[in-house]
């Protein structure tokens, strides 16, 4: 099966909690909630290239791991990564050698591309209280360019069927964006 | 309370892109890897053959303790290293 974004049976600062007490089966799922947008931040954020994303992505997850316990707030675990992202991205920049002041190191747009990102990981957030067929009907659909035909295949489904399924599941989940109220996002400290 | 039509949720799925293959994984055996990183030094502490040969090649020491020998483990293995 498809690995779509982790089903959000726990709340972040849960999962971190559980992270910090060495639970192996909670660092994965960490990793996998978050990978996709720490990714994004890298390459749509800071334009990176693949090869400077991947050692971007590594180092971030590393600091993550080591310095999990300077979180004084685990609620605000998503601004934490961001912001420990966006300083990362910023170092390998400037690791190219010129001495440059931040604000020439950051693309002006920046901070409403960021925004977008938060606005994205919460609607995945929101898709993984979704039935499994959804979830991965919109995710191979949307954020994997897959045709209807390689969909169908995949799940074992009339191609034809593909599209309205796909109108039916973004349906369900206009109705659980707008039942459930945005989270919390704390500012990172 | 926000509301979305179909295009915009379908914009904003797809913001998210899937990461490539092999990252993630790498990522999630962090942990492993710094233990693999302890037992490293450990026995490079007390094996002073094992540690030169540490020190020549280290991505083959990681390799041989089956870690994937990215750039922040390398950093860190090089960082424990400098300060035995």
């Amino acid at each position: 099966m498809l690995v779509v974004m982790a089903a959000l049976t726990e709340s972040d600062a849960d999962l971190v909690g559980r992270c910090r007490a060495g639970d192996a089966a909670a660092w994965n799922e960490l990793v996998e909630r978050f990978s996709r947008y720490v990714y994004a931040i890298c390459t749509q954020g800071f334009r990176l290239t693949e090869h400077d994303a991947e050692d971007v992505f590594q180092d971030v997850f590393t600091r993550v791991y080591t310095h999990l316990d300077r979180l004084r707030d685990d609620e605000a675990f998503r601004p934490w990564l961001a912001q420990l992202t966006r300083r990362t991205c910023i170092d390998r920049i400037r690791l190219g050698g010129r001495e440059v002041a931040t604000e020439d190191v950051e693309p002006g747009d920046l901070d409403e591309t960021l925004s977008q990102l938060d606005e994205s990981l919460a609607i995945h957030e929101a898709m993984a209280a979704m039935s499994d067929n959804c979830r991965e009907i919109l995710d191979r659909f949307f954020a994997h360019d897959e045709s209807y035909r390689t969909i169908g295949e995949s799940l074992d489904l009339p191609a034809g069927t593909i599209a309205s399924r796909i109108s039916r599941c973004l349906d369900k989940l206009k109705s659980l964006l707008e039942e459930t109220p945005p989270p919390t996002r704390p500012e990172a400290r | 309370m926000s509301t979305y039509d179909h295009d915009t949720l379908g914009r904003l799925i797809a913001v998210l892109r899937p990461v490539p293959a092999g990252w993630v994984r790498a990522a999630q055996e962090l942990p492993a890897a710094r233990r693999g990183i302890d037992d490293i030094v450990d026995r490079a502490v007390a094996d002073a053959a094992y540690r030169e040969r540490v020190v020549a090649d280290l991505e083959s020491a990681l390799a041989e303790v089956g870690i994937e020998p990215t750039p922040p483990i390398l950093d860190e293995l090089r960082e424990r290293f400098r300060s035995l």
